[in-house]
């Protein structure tokens, strides 16, 4: 079983427009696994018209501290205070008072006060799955709002993925990463087989691209660029085909912009279900992904 | 006044927004501009601002004395980012992108075996265009914790005083970068598209904006591509308010795709709102 992560640095540059239709023509051939990993806004259900998901788990990744109810007198307020690296704790007469949304759940208060502090699991996040009307299951996660620990969230997601893909005898998982290039599209890339990274052509995304790129880098896997919406400025399309064969990067496809694109998205489809022409342009992408890894095809 | 850019979605127009108002704003006004999209900063090349590297953003990592290590491991128990690797009999050390220099292994080492010890984790950038300053805050990549960055640029920024305006422009996502992007602002305006996605996103914002107590409206981008109501709906539920609207045009994605800030009416309808 293999792991296919699409990243973009960037938001908003096509990634779950793309792993949809990747997911339906790949679903075709092979047993597939779909992963909507960006865990903070998740869409990718929505491409497939899904608006629920089933079985859903709860998810506690995270830990947050709370200040002791029953201690009335507090000694250590101003070393607490001066211990939170991420200025989570203040004082309020004369007892600490912790700000959820800047608590990391380190734990090093409570080390510090193991009786006056209390860490705990915090729900923050929903993990589900749903088989798609194309014959394969998608597993999304959702953070709750206002929580942190998307990165964790994303691991849960994947683990899930690998289990029904495990259990189905899948060949292929695809995952969908969130926009950035911080933990949650770290806990994406980890342990992928092959990252597509989808870019546009403007300076902000292929700046964004390059940051995306050197993550992925650092973890040895070895990756290939789409440039979507490449007709909305061709010169820079070329200048980033340019950087691309200048670092030996492939080119996995170039997809043109049309109105296609949005109606799928307000249909709540696959472009590739919107107008046929798409098909040979993703199973383009899709030869190149087989032919990129490792120089070894990726799946049969 | 402290205007905050953000929407969920990626790619519905935030900084495009962003620089737009910005840059007129400060036509007239004092503007300081917070690039707090530390993953993906993009500010600077819309506006076309040149920044200069100003300060390293360094976060504490674990430096192990193992002349006084007794390699009993609670340093790696007591790690819950799991950042430090412990086998048994064999000395502790630390995976430099995973630190996210809480100090908990310092506290918990009985032998004080452990000092502070500096890594970089990103920089913050500043540029300066007449009456609009932009600082930009830049993740190393590889590091995980983006919100470390973006707290340091909020805090290097306190010391650019008197702006008339200080607009914050978020990354996407509703994860820990964009609530502490989010903190302390007065209001929030949140730019989506009339799509189920930019619905789905906006909706996220939109809640975790009444959780942190923080006003939002909502700007209305390529508001011709679809049925605008699916926005209009959800603005009327979460008791906010659709303030402008930009219709979809191949003339403003060329521009944009060129590097040039656009300029529409509804910068001005903003401008409007927030004075």
């Amino acid at each position: 079983m293999k792991t296919i992560t699409i990243l973009s640095g960037k938001g908003g540059v096509g990634k779950s427009s793309v792993t949809a239709s990747l997911a339906v023509l790949l679903a075709k051939k092979h047993k597939i696994v779909a992963a909507d990993c960006d865990v903070d806004a998740p869409n990718l259900g929505l491409l497939f018209g899904i608006k629920k998901f089933k079985n859903l788990e709860r998810v506690s990744t995270n830990y947050k501290a709370f200040v002791n109810k029953k201690i009335k007198q507090c000694k250590n307020v101003k070393r607490l205070i001066s211990v939170c690296a991420f200025h989570a704790i203040s004082l309020d007469k004369g007892m600490p008072v912790i700000n959820k949304f800047l608590c990391e759940g380190c734990g090093a208060c409570k080390l510090l006060c193991s009786e006056g502090i209390e860490l705990k699991k915090v729900e923050n996040a929903k993990v589900g799955e749903t088989k798609t009307n194309y014959g394969f299951y998608i597993v999304s996660g959702q953070i709750k709002v206002g929580e942190s620990g998307s990165g964790n969230v994303v691991e849960v997601v994947k683990e899930r993925a690998r289990r029904i893909a495990q259990e189905i005898k899948a060949d292929l998982i695809i995952v969908d990463s969130s926009a950035g290039i911080g933990c949650p599209v770290i806990a994406s890339i980890r342990n992928s087989d092959f990252v597509v990274a989808i870019t546009e052509p403007t300076p902000s995304a292929l700046h964004d691209l390059k940051r995306a790129l050197k993550v992925v880098e650092h973890f040895k896997i070895s990756y290939g660029i789409i440039i979507n919406k490449y007709d909305l400025n061709k010169k820079f399309a070329k200048k980033i085909e340019n950087f691309a064969k200048k670092h030996k990067i492939p080119t996995l496809g170039r997809i043109p912009y049309k109105k296609d694109f949005v109606d799928a998205i307000i249909k709540m489809k696959p472009v590739v279900e919107i107008n046929p022409e798409y098909k040979k342009i993703f199973e383009g992408i899709i030869n190149k992904i087989n032919k990129n890894y490792n120089r070894n095809p990726l799946f049969n | 006044m402290k205007i905050a850019i953000t929407g969920g979605k990626g790619g519905t127009g935030k900084s495009t927004i962003a620089t737009a108002l910005s840059y007129k704003l400060a036509k007239t006004k004092k503007v300081l501009l917070l690039d707090l999209d530390v993953d993906c900063p993009n500010d600077d090349l819309i506006l076309r601002v040149k920044t200069e590297k100003v300060k390293d953003v360094e976060s504490m990592i674990p430096k192990f004395d193992y002349k006084k290590c007794v390699k009993c491991g609670l340093c790696s128990r007591n790690c819950r980012e799991h950042a430090i690797v412990f086998v048994k009999g064999n000395f502790p050390f630390v995976i430099p992108e995973q630190c996210i220099g809480c100090k908990a292994c310092k506290i918990a080492c009985p032998v004080n075996a452990i000092s502070d010890s500096k890594q970089k984790i990103g920089e913050i950038l500043l540029g300066k265009r007449k009456n609009l300053t932009l600082i930009s805050g830049r993740m190393k990549p590889g590091i995980e914790e983006s919100s470390l960055v973006v707290n340091a640029v909020k805090k290097f920024s306190e010391q650019y005083k008197n702006n008339d305006y200080i607009i914050i422009d978020t990354a996407a996502g509703t994860h820990c970068p964009v609530i502490s992007a989010l903190l302390g602002c007065d209001i929030a305006l949140a730019v989506t598209e009339p799509t189920p996605l930019g619905q789905h996103d906006l909706e996220l914002i939109l809640k975790l904006a009444k959780k942190l107590k923080i006003k939002t409206s909502i700007i209305l981008n390529r508001s011709n591509i679809a049925d605008k109501r699916i926005i209009e709906n959800l603005a009327r539920r979460y008791k906010s308010e659709i303030i402008a609207e930009i219709p979809y045009s191949k003339e403003i994605e060329k521009n944009y795709s060129a590097g040039k800030p656009i300029e529409h009416k509804a910068i001005d309808q903003i401008m409007e709102l927030i004075k």
